[in-house]
């Protein structure tokens, strides 16, 4: 009986210890959470700066492209043949006295 | 022996009760442990869909950042261009200017385009008089010329018409007014060139800068 008494007693604190270990596991589990959010999002932020930055270099190549092509087409206007210039005012000229 | 089978039929029964139990602390730690990895589990869920929610913003930002500075240089390299254009633009209208105030002074050229700019003005207005005026310069040249009576008889009517002794500022051409003054006709290549402009530069830049 009193063997029966120690078992009964034995397998109660087993299952009190098992009953504790998860109470703990549930106690520590929001702070789990937590870290496991912020390293989640800690990396999509990570990310997204380093796309932000990507995104501003590629803006940047092609705004030089851009001005690059501008500043072609500009200095062409400087480049009329003279020919074409003269006929041009040789139009309006014939264009007004009409 | 019946004493031998009781004693084992103890240890069986402690046995069993122990091992009832372990298993029920074991039942207690898995369902725990399952609550919890589910806990854990849809945290993790959610915070992945904010991670993707962030990625998604991300993609747009990106665009958005790319888009902005794109649009600005195009919008530079746009408004750099048509200064440049205009400039142009501009300095074949001053060499066209030029040139008309050098054909102005050649009489022989100048003459029948300031006879036609009378006629046109006379024949604008609808009264029987009109006066006639010009800049100081075609005044000295043609104040005893017979550049009226070409121009009346230009316009096959009975008309009378007389030069005004007051000169008008203007490169060429004439204005053309009624005799009481009510109307006014110009026809000087100021206005002309007023009134043409934007077919000018038109005109000018389908010259110069089509390719």
């Amino acid at each position: 009986m009193k063997r029966i008494v120690e078992a009964e007693k034995e397998s109660e604190q087993m299952l009190e210890m098992a009953k504790r270990e998860i109470s703990e596991a549930r106690k520590d589990t929001p702070n789990r959470i937590a870290s496991m959010r912020q390293q989640i999002l800690l990396e999509a932020s990570e990310q997204r700066e380093k796309a932000l930055a990507d995104a501003e270099r590629a803006g940047a190549q092609e705004a030089e492209r851009i001005a690059l092509e501008a500043k072609r087409q500009v200095e062409s206007l400087s480049q009329i043949p003279k020919d074409r210039r003269r006929r041009a005012v040789e139009r309006t000229i014939e264009l007004l006295l009409s | 022996m019946e004493e031998y089978s009781v004693s084992a039929n103890l240890d069986r029964l402690v046995e069993d009760i122990v091992k009832e139990n372990r298993a029920k602390a074991e039942e207690i730690r898995r369902e725990g442990l399952t609550h919890i990895e589910d806990d854990f589990s849809k945290a993790r869920d959610e915070a992945n869909r904010d991670a993707d929610q962030i990625t998604r913003n991300t993609k747009t930002e990106c665009n958005a950042v790319v888009n902005r500075r794109v649009s600005q240089e195009k919008q530079k390299a746009r408004l750099a261009y048509l200064t440049e254009k205009n400039k142009v633009l501009d300095d074949v209208m001053r060499e066209a200017e030029t040139k008309l105030v050098e054909f102005c002074r050649d009489g022989t050229r100048y003459r029948p385009f300031l006879l036609k700019s009378i006629v046109r003005g006379m024949e604008a207005i609808p009264s029987q008089k009109v006066k006639v005026a010009l800049s100081e310069a075609d005044l000295r040249r043609y104040r005893d010329s017979k550049l009226l009576e070409d121009a009346l008889a230009k316009t096959q009517t009975t008309k009378t018409a007389v030069l005004s002794d007051k000169p008008i500022e203007t490169t060429g051409g004439a204005v053309v007014t009624s005799q009481d003054g009510t109307m006014r006709v110009d026809c000087t290549l100021e206005a002309k060139l007023e009134l043409m402009k934007t077919q000018l530069l038109a005109e000018i830049s389908k010259m110069l800068f089509a390719s």
